[in-house]
């Protein structure tokens, strides 16, 4: 069965591992993978494309080096392989102008400021995917102990 | 000041004419007062020699309770030299009252006309007035250059004024930041170091493998890429069966991918179940790195403001190069790093201060590439100690530290500016600048009696510090 996979950006390994940490519930039934910037994201986007696997959510930093998340998130909702991927901003400093750019460029689903509520970021994660599975048609059964029940419900009826 | 032909001419016939009759050419010795303020003068003066200063007394200076001194003080307005007329205005506006005094400050000469001597060949240079018209456009003249450099010296004044309230402000406000910031970074700081050393103790005691898990943790300085990481990951999860947060953890172990060899098969099944002790070493090496961070950060800041400095024997220049390297990891993994860090020898400095110096320089090369967009970026740095054989700009000795990078030239034009406080080039979003970097950089310089060399050309730009071994002292 492909695997399902949630992916977070980051330039700094610290905040990736915290990420990492606040999601590991959701493991092992859907994967979580960690990539430094835009660039190393769109490798591992073409890694898991060409595995025949799945991407659920992107959470992304705004200010790293390089290009920046907005831009990557852009990429991503203009990229045909991952339309119903769900995006989320996580940053500590994103301007007005980067905030307008995430919502209308970057399509994001979800803005979480940093420093973040771990329960808050996953709730908004486990709906995010919830969303995913439902939207992608996929079989939600497996996944049930780590959906958002709420959202699961409200489409479901 | 040159004025046209037309009216020297003249000037020098006055001057032959009115102001060589040697009964009317006066000796003045140094400190002597030639006119008074608002006393009267019936004359004008040519100064044939020596130097002459105009003070003015304000009325703020009358009541400001100064000494009462044989000799005038108040404000500098002007100073006659040789060439120079004094009581123009006085004389020729028929008001004789002269407006300063003026004093010679050493020992001088001057001609003179008073309100009786006669328009000389007023049939062909008409009345005295008409005569001395050059004297008055050449005074004019003098006024107003007077007033033009005067305002500008002015002007110059209050923005210097303005800068150092603005940077006395900044100073203190972070300076009452940093030891707020000082004081809650500490307690974590230590608090981080006492937590480690009980659990390890404890650890040690109930199971040595956790025990050496959770130290393997908190001692982990393992570097791996993002992407080679996600490599090796994989290879555990598939190689050895483990869930991927375990094999995340062998992967930092074993970054070669060769766990099993390198730690053995009891090692990994025992991790398998027993990863997060590592895991919690390892929170706790993130806690400690992240208090030495921000305390390096308070340091800087408390720099920012000019805070108190601690110059000791014995730095290791090399060491703040690593230093300075380590505060900018995040950047620096961006950009390819070459080093070439020969051995120098230690000089009489404050290590934090030497710090600022190089993260400033680098962190701008970065940025500098970055907004540039330069391909394969490269920040290089190297270390000279190198003797000035019979240079005078430099001590006999001393310490060259260059770095350099292969951004975007430096256009000549501002090489100067950019030393200079408030001068940036960082306006874009977020990554603004406040234009002290360099600023700062040649303060430090400066103070160390050390210079800067700036070379930008063909894609290669380099900034060397040469930093004396051994102190002079007399400057600062």
């Amino acid at each position: 069965m492909e695997k399902i996979n949630i992916i977070c950006v980051d330039d700094q390994q610290e905040v990736l591992d915290s990420v990492m940490r606040d999601l590991r519930v959701l493991s092992p039934l859907v994967r979580l993978e960690e990539a430094s910037g835009t660039a190393d994201c769109l490798r591992l986007l073409d890694q898991i494309d060409a595995d025949g696997d799945l991407v659920a959510v992107v959470i992304s930093d705004q200010v790293m080096p390089g290009e920046s998340g907005t831009d990557l998130l852009a990429k991503i909702a203009t990229d045909k392989r991952f339309t119903k991927t769900r995006k989320v901003l996580l940053t500590g400093q994103a301007t007005h102008a980067d905030t307008i750019n995430a919502i209308n460029e970057g399509q994001v689903d979800n803005y979480v400021e940093k420093p973040w509520v771990p329960e808050k970021l996953l709730t908004t994660v486990k709906r995010l995917l919830t969303l995913y599975i439902l939207e992608s048609g996929l079989d939600y059964k497996p996944y049930m102990s780590i959906l958002d029940n709420t959202t699961l419900f409200s489409k479901l009826h | 000041m040159a004025l046209p032909d037309h009216i020297m001419r003249p000037l020098k016939r006055v001057n032959r004419v009115y102001f060589t009759d040697p009964d009317r050419i006066l000796a003045i010795p140094a400190g002597e007062i030639l006119v008074r303020q608002g006393e009267e003068c019936h004359r004008v003066y040519l100064v044939l020699r020596g130097t002459f200063v105009a003070y003015r007394r304000t009325e703020n200076l009358e009541g400001s309770g100064l000494p009462a001194e044989s000799h005038v003080r108040g404000h500098e307005v002007f100073r006659a030299e040789p060439r120079s007329y004094v009581c123009v205005q006085a004389f020729f506006s028929r008001s004789f009252l002269s407006s300063y005094y003026i004093v010679a400050i050493e020992d001088a000469e001057v001609a003179y006309i008073d309100d009786t001597t006669p328009a000389v060949d007023a049939e062909q240079y008409g009345t005295l007035e008409q005569q001395f018209i050059p004297v008055l456009v050449h005074e004019l003249a003098a006024r107003n250059s007077r007033i033009f450099t005067q305002v500008s010296e002015k002007e110059e004044a209050v923005r210097l004024l303005q800068r150092a309230e603005m940077a006395a402000t900044l100073g203190q406000l972070s300076a009452g930041i940093a030891h707020e910031l000082n004081n809650a970074v500490g307690v974590i700081s230590r608090r981080t170091d006492f937590v480690a050393a009980n659990l390890s103790e404890y650890l040690a005691k109930e199971d040595k493998k956790n025990a050496d898990l959770f130290t393997r943790g908190y001692e982990d300085d393992s570097f791996l890429a993002a992407n080679e990481l996600r490599g090796v990951v994989r290879q555990y999860e598939r190689e050895l069966g483990l869930p991927q947060d375990a094999a995340r953890v062998l992967a930092h172990l074993a970054p070669q991918g060769n766990a099993r060899e390198l730690l053995g098969a009891s090692f990994v099944k025992h991790l398998q179940r027993n990863f997060r002790f590592w895991e919690l070493g390892h929170d706790l090496r993130d806690l400690r790195m992240a208090a030495k961070h921000a305390s390096g950060i308070v340091r800087a800041v408390k720099l920012l403001g000019g805070g108190s400095t601690l110059h000791e024997p014995g730095v290791d220049v090399i060491q703040s190069l690593h230093d300075a390297m380590s505060l900018l990891t995040n950047k620096l993994k961006h950009v390819s790093l070459q080093l070439d860090l020969r051995p120098v020898p230690t000089i009489t400095a404050d290590i934090t201060e030497l710090v600022q110096i190089w993260t400033n320089i680098m962190n701008n090369a970065y940025d500098a590439m970055t907004d540039a967009q330069t391909p394969d970026p490269l920040i290089r740095v190297e270390t000279a100690h190198l003797h000035a054989d019979g240079m005078q700009v430099l001590p006999t000795e001393y310490v060259a530290v260059t770095i350099s990078n292969n951004g975007p030239d430096i256009p000549a034009a501002i090489r100067e500016k950019i030393f200079q406080p408030s001068f940036t080039t960082k306006k874009k979003g977020l990554d603004f600048g406040l234009g002290l970097g360099l600023s700062i950089v040649r303060r430090i310089v400066d103070s160390y009696n050390g210079t800067i060399e700036l070379h930008s050309s063909q894609g290669l730009t380099s900034f060397t510090i040469n930093l004396p071994t051994t102190q002079i002292h007399g400057k600062d």
